[in-house]
């Protein structure tokens, strides 16, 4: 439960310790923390792929960097 | 808390967890310049951002799983019983100290107005966390993939580093009870694991594109900017110095702690919860620091680079026993730890084609294992709890520390917890075509893209007139 007065909530004859939104709700939030850790992965590695593929298929030489160091 | 002194020993308590997880970020500061300053032009970008990323993805997994599996993990399982619940199982109990409480859900692992201690603490464990996976990120500079490193950064991150420290490191770990291990900063459960790790990995990654030439001579490449590399080592050993006051618990009564009847003895403890002072430490953090850089200046003749990793390597080598050794044997310790770790690095460069290219593996492990045995033969027969003494294998009381435990502790560390998961680790990733970069994107760097997208808009804005 939401706090929405500070004096009843630390008068009370125990008080509640957890003061985040939505206590109660940590089960559904762990979840979510899950598939957005995972579907990080999933994404970067897509774009990394297409990064990769894309360079790599330019077959620059060794030394092809040192015509592109900027001056500014 | 409702009375004074109570509120006082938490919140400074609080405080203090706070203050070394701040300065312990320096240490990943200086890893980012450290292996920025060490990678060549073409690629500083993209190991910049490697190294970087494994902060987000660390302290995601350390908060789902990670801080549970070292909560729950110290009985083995199933080699030696809790002293908290007398059982080998895993810890999930109702205990005080049970992982129960460390789940995900848990309202502790929140804000929350009885609980001070557990935020602050998980943080001190996760800035070691990253320690860990920055370790191994200096050593696969220029040829990883950041999707392949980011797996393997979690894996030591997250889970192999987490297990050594339950083992090792927790006081109610099995390792201290069966093995009299002792590793009161962490040669082993941080330095020696990572070290091992990163072998394993480059193992299978293989060598930079040029680091050995056809008759399979090892060539020197870098540090492409000592400036960058020397700032960035200063940064490890502030922060290290923080991590040496994160690994102690400030202010403790050890009279009721350990049964003693009547007796009130107030000190600062180490991670064991056996005594130590934050001054001692001090003295040996220093001394340490300066055999290490002693060494290194002679042995590699003033090789700016070997002797900054020096520093670092003396300091790691007389980790394990720096909350009781005099100065002068920390001193030397550090000086054998750089010697071995020199020495070994070029012998299995040259032996067995690895490039390590920041000298990771030897800076960390090797003299974090050096430092695990030689500490068995200095601190021999210390009790390595204070709980209650006993022998060696019997499991139900903690073996003092003595050379044979530490010896098998430094192996379960580098080998069994270390190398073997990170070649593992990397054989699958390497089997999916995910481990390392095309051949072509190395040879033109792996910034090439990003160059040249500047040196497009340099040419636009310099043309520009409005």
């Amino acid at each position: 439960m939401a706090v929405t007065n500070w004096v009843d909530h630390l008068s009370a004859k125990e008080v509640a310790g957890a003061i985040y939104p939505g206590v109660g709700t940590e089960g559904i939030l762990v979840l979510i923390g899950f598939v957005l850790w995972i579907g990080w992965h999933v994404l970067q590695s897509m774009q990394e792929n297409d990064k990769m593929s894309s360079l790599a298929r330019k077959r620059h030489g060794p030394n092809a960097h040192k015509s592109n160091i900027t001056d500014w | 808390m409702t009375d004074q002194l109570s509120a006082l020993t938490t919140i400074f308590t609080e405080f203090y967890y706070w203050i070394t997880v701040v300065l312990m970020f320096l240490i990943h500061v200086g890893f980012c310049m450290y292996e920025v300053g060490a990678s060549r032009y073409k690629h500083h970008q993209h190991t910049l951002m490697k190294n970087t990323m494994l902060i987000p993805l660390v302290t995601v997994t350390w908060f789902l799983f990670g801080w549970w599996i070292y909560w729950a993990f110290p009985t083995g399982p199933g080699f030696a019983p809790s002293i908290m619940n007398e059982s080998a199982a895993l810890i999930t109990d109702e205990s005080t100290f049970s992982a129960k409480w460390y789940v995900p859900t848990s309202d502790i692992m929140a804000v929350n107005l009885g609980d001070h201690i557990s935020g602050v603490f998980w943080a001190a464990f996760l800035l070691f966390s990253w320690t860990a996976a920055s370790i191994v990120s200096g050593a696969v500079i220029e040829r990883i993939t950041t999707f392949a490193f980011g797996i393997l950064a979690i894996a030591i991150g997250s889970v192999f580093w987490t297990i050594d420290a339950a083992w090792g490191w927790h006081f109610d770990g099995w390792m201290l009870k069966i093995l009299g291990y002792h590793d009161a900063y962490a040669s082993g459960v941080i330095h020696a694991v990572a070290g091992g790790f990163a072998l394993g990995i480059l193992a299978v990654l293989g060598p930079r594109i040029g680091k050995f030439s056809s008759s399979g001579e090892p060539r020197n490449i870098g540090p492409r900017n000592p400036w960058l590399v020397a700032v960035g080592l200063f940064l490890i050993y502030t922060g290290f110095w923080g991590f040496y006051a994160a690994c102690n618990i400030p202010i403790f009564d050890l009279g009721p702690e350990y049964g003693m009847e009547g007796v009130t003895y107030w000190t600062a403890t180490n991670i064991y919860v056996t005594p130590t002072t934050l001054s001692g430490i001090t003295f040996n953090f220093l001394m340490s620091l300066s055999g290490g850089l002693l060494a290194g200046y002679l042995i590699s003749k003033g090789d700016p680079f070997w002797t900054y990793s020096s520093g670092l390597a003396g300091i790691i080598c007389a980790s394990a026993g720096n909350d009781l050794y005099h100065p002068i044997q920390a001193m030397i310790i550090a000086m054998i730890g750089v010697v071995v770790a020199y020495k070994m690095h070029y012998w299995v460069e040259r032996k067995f084609k690895i490039d390590d290219a920041v000298g990771a593996v030897a800076v960390h492990g090797y003299a974090g294992f050096a430092g695990l045995v030689i500490c068995g033969f200095v601190l021999n027969g210390y009790p390595s709890s204070g709980y209650s003494v006993g022998s060696m294998w019997v499991g139900t009381d903690y073996a003092p520390i003595n050379p044979l435990g530490m010896f098998i502790g430094a192996l379960i560390m580098f080998v069994v917890l270390g190398f073997i998961p990170g070649w593992i680790i990397a054989k699958v990733l390497h089997g999916m075509g995910k481990l390392r970069i095309p051949r072509e994107v190395e040879i033109a760097g792996l910034d090439y893209d990003m160059l040249e997208a500047s040196k497009d808009d340099e040419k636009a804005v310099s043309s520009a007139t409005r």
